[in-house]
């Protein structure tokens, strides 16, 4: 029998994120059993990362000067670098945009004696480093950590929401308003957009298993554009949604114009596209992904 | 002076503690949050029905109890009251959530402690750990799972769930989904209580080893759970005084006259405190101010632990007993609802949004919850998060200055003192993710 100490070196490093990823790869049980684990504060007392790591999973933004430090020393001493979770993808939820009316306040209340120091925004980490497998979900699934780590080159994933969702997409309930979680009690059975929602799952990347449109809440696009989106301007995702509801609802495009405008959709469809609209910094083309 | 740093592990975020030493004597004990999030700032102008997605992403080990408190502010403010099967469900989600992070607490971040492991993947491995007769790696992750699955099966996912919105929850829990997760937790109930009885043994054990059980000066305690009915998704606060006796009651739109919040300048969580007391939320505080928990076994574990300790008990290491206790009625308390019907009925009203100031309450497993948001023109005006770790801030810190001064002597500073520190620490479970929102 192989003892852990056979097994490829595998190591979780975790930059300014809420742990989320962790507690999700933390259920793929498998892992412990594919990988000799050296590497993650959340659940190994190891203070230093250790050389020669095979697999290395990226979850949280670069958001402090120690953050960006350690990924550096994470990525000279790793094979493979994996980016997890939309924070390591984009910068994330914890990115305030330029000219937000709380960002001054935020960044003059972020300063403290002998802390690290906040950077002026949440970067994605391939502003900093090469990476090598891209893992989008707020958080990814567990099954899709295990895909990521044993079958990325063979992966299938299903390419939108919808075609996990199994909600019947009718053609004669054609709502007015986007008033759906506000009328009760949604039917299992009909599609969101029918029913009023405002949901992404047309337009969003698959491979979640549907979680939140199945049991009745709007997909909010946590795993990104599908495909024929990636790495092009938010424009392409949000004209396609446009598409969407203009075929499927009698909504008036002002109210869908406003709808598609709100921090749902900014803080996930924007995550392949340069967020931080630093042009000073190079981006990564990010192709390989689950 | 000498100043010692002690980066930290097997906690939720990124923390370590600085004590500083002047001519032998521990002149000073930090736990320092290392990073800020900062959600209370850029929430702000965001459409309020849209802040019960963003919130939870505050933290992915407590995002249930953000998704409920943020969903029940806005019930608050919009005057809503949820349908009796929502509220059940959303009990059920929030039970399930204690199961995961007692069981995460309890046996990966502390049960390594008593055995001197780096990580319950290596307790096998320790002279302590062979002689136990069972995986307590695999039990450990199987009783921890049942929570992950009670979220899911309650809250659609188990990180950043969903089905709790404004009105009530999206959908019921059918019949036979709610059979096989009892027919799980009657299966794997016994293993819980045989590796919560090994918890206690293995503490005690390491109690006899180190010689202290460590602070346990008495101080304030904070709860949201009733005496006699452990409702998580709870209504108002209860705070126990330092001489023992329940003194005071107040709803959550009170708690400003009564809990003085502040920044501080060697942290980015902030420290409370109940009118300058120094106070104590999270398992301890809830175990202090039960008096029932009406599942059989919880009500035993709770008598064994006032027999043997006291009641209030104080010594922080029985925050990890406590935890324990909390895990079997937690299981216990699950079944006993799946049993009823959580099928049928309303479980979502329609509701109109409107202006105004809400508040929403739950125990979060490190204590009582608050969101508080203000809504003008349909947008978030401001918005306050009153955190459950940061009600422990000032007695995490006494209890290091506690540990420090028991390992610094004229002789030195023993090897010990690194131990203490993860355990003092540990022993209150912070979240620093959530301390810096």
């Amino acid at each position: 029998m192989e003892t852990p100490k056979d097994l490829p070196k595998f190591a979780v490093l975790q930059l300014s994120g809420c742990s989320g990823c962790e507690v999700s790869l933390l259920n793929s049980n498998e892992w412990i059993s594919n990988f000799n684990l050296v590497y993650m504060p959340l659940v190994v007392s190891t203070h230093k990362l250790p050389e020669d790591i095979e697999v290395l999973l990226v979850s949280g933004g670069v958001r402090t000067d120690e953050d960006l430090h350690n990924l550096h020393k994470g990525a000279s001493r790793s094979k493979k670098l994996i980016a997890v979770g939309t924070c390591a993808l984009s910068g994330g939820v914890a990115q305030i945009p330029e000219g937000h009316i709380s960002r001054e306040s935020y960044l003059d209340s972020s300063h403290r004696l002998r802390l690290p120091s906040m950077l002026p925004r949440a970067y994605p980490i391939d502003k900093f480093v090469h990476v090598d497998l891209y893992l989008p979900g707020c958080p990814p699934t567990p099954e899709l950590f295990i895909t990521a780590l044993k079958e990325a080159e063979n992966a299938r994933i299903a390419s939108i929401v919808c075609q996990e969702c199994g909600r019947k997409k009718l053609t004669d309930m054609r709502p007015t308003s986007i008033s759906g979680p506000r009328s009760g009690t949604p039917d299992p059975e009909i599609c969101l957009i029918n029913q009023g929602y405002l949901c992404l799952g047309t337009s969003t990347r698959g491979g979640c298993g549907a979680l939140c449109t199945r049991p009745g809440h709007a997909c909010v696009g946590c795993r990104g554009p599908a495909n024929p989106y990636l790495n092009k301007d938010p424009e392409f995702v949000l004209d396609n949604l446009r598409r969407v509801f203009t075929r499927m609802t009698d909504i008036p495009i002002e109210e869908i114009n406003a709808a598609l405008a709100s921090p749902w959709l900014s803080l996930f469809l924007g995550q392949f596209t340069d967020y931080t609209q630093d042009q000073s910094l190079p981006q990564q083309t990010k192709e390989k992904m689950i | 002076m000498t100043t010692i740093t002690y980066p930290l592990s097997r906690i939720e975020g990124h923390a370590r503690v600085v004590i500083d030493i002047h001519d032998d004597e521990v002149f000073r004990a930090d736990f320092q949050a290392m990073e800020m999030r900062g959600f209370s700032y850029y929430v702000q102008g965001i459409p309020a029905e849209q802040i019960t997605v963003i919130v939870p992403r505050i933290c992915g080990v407590c995002s249930t109890a953000h998704q409920v408190a943020s969903v029940k502010a806005l019930e608050d403010l919009f005057g809503i009251t949820p349908p009796p099967l929502a509220c059940e469900i959303r009990e059920v989600l929030l039970l399930g959530q204690l199961i995961q992070n007692q069981a995460t607490s309890l046996f990966i971040f502390t049960m390594p402690d008593r055995v001197n492991a780096s990580s319950l993947f290596e307790i096998a491995e320790t002279p302590e750990g062979k002689s136990r007769q069972f995986s307590l790696a695999q039990m450990s992750l199987k009783i921890r799972k049942i929570g992950t699955d009670l979220i899911s099966l309650a809250g659609g996912q188990f990180i950043h769930p969903i089905k709790t919105v404004i009105g009530g929850v999206t959908s019921s829990i059918p019949r036979e989904k709610a059979d096989a997760m009892i027919k799980t937790i009657e299966e794997l109930l016994p293993m819980a209580v045989d590796l919560v009885d090994n918890y206690w043994q293995m503490s005690t054990e390491m109690v006899d080893r180190i010689g202290t059980w460590g602070d346990d000066e008495p101080t304030y305690y904070l709860a949201s759970t009733e005496a006699d009915s452990f409702r998580l998704n709870s209504k108002r606060l209860r705070v126990m005084c330092d001489e023992g006796r329940e003194c005071h009651t107040f709803a959550p739109q009170e708690y400003e006259n009564y809990l003085n919040i502040e920044e501080s300048d060697y942290s980015y969580a902030g420290t409370s405190s109940f009118q300058g007391h120094i106070m104590r939320a999270n398992s301890l505080a809830r175990i202090n101010l039960t008096n029932s928990f009406g599942t059989p076994k919880a009500d035993a574990y709770l008598k064994r632990f006032g027999e043997a300790y006291g009641k209030p008990a104080h010594a922080i290491l029985f925050f990890d007993l406590c935890r324990g206790i909390e895990l079997v009625y937690a299981l216990e308390k699950a079944k006993q609802m799946l049993e009823t019907d959580l099928q049928h009925g309303e479980a979502m009203v329609r509701y109109a949004p409107r202006d105004g100031i809400g508040f929403g309450l739950v125990e979060a497993p490190r204590g009582p919850l608050i969101h508080r948001y203000e809504v003008e023109n349909g947008l978030i005006k401001k918005a306050d998060f009153i955190i459950p770790t940061v009600h422990n801030m000032l007695a995490i810190r006494r209890a290091l200055m506690v540990a420090a001064k028991r390992y610094v002597s004229p002789e030195g500073i023993s090897n010990e003192l690194s131990r203490a520190v993860g355990r003092v620490v540990r022993a209150f479970d912070p979240c620093i993710a959530c301390a810096t929102k």
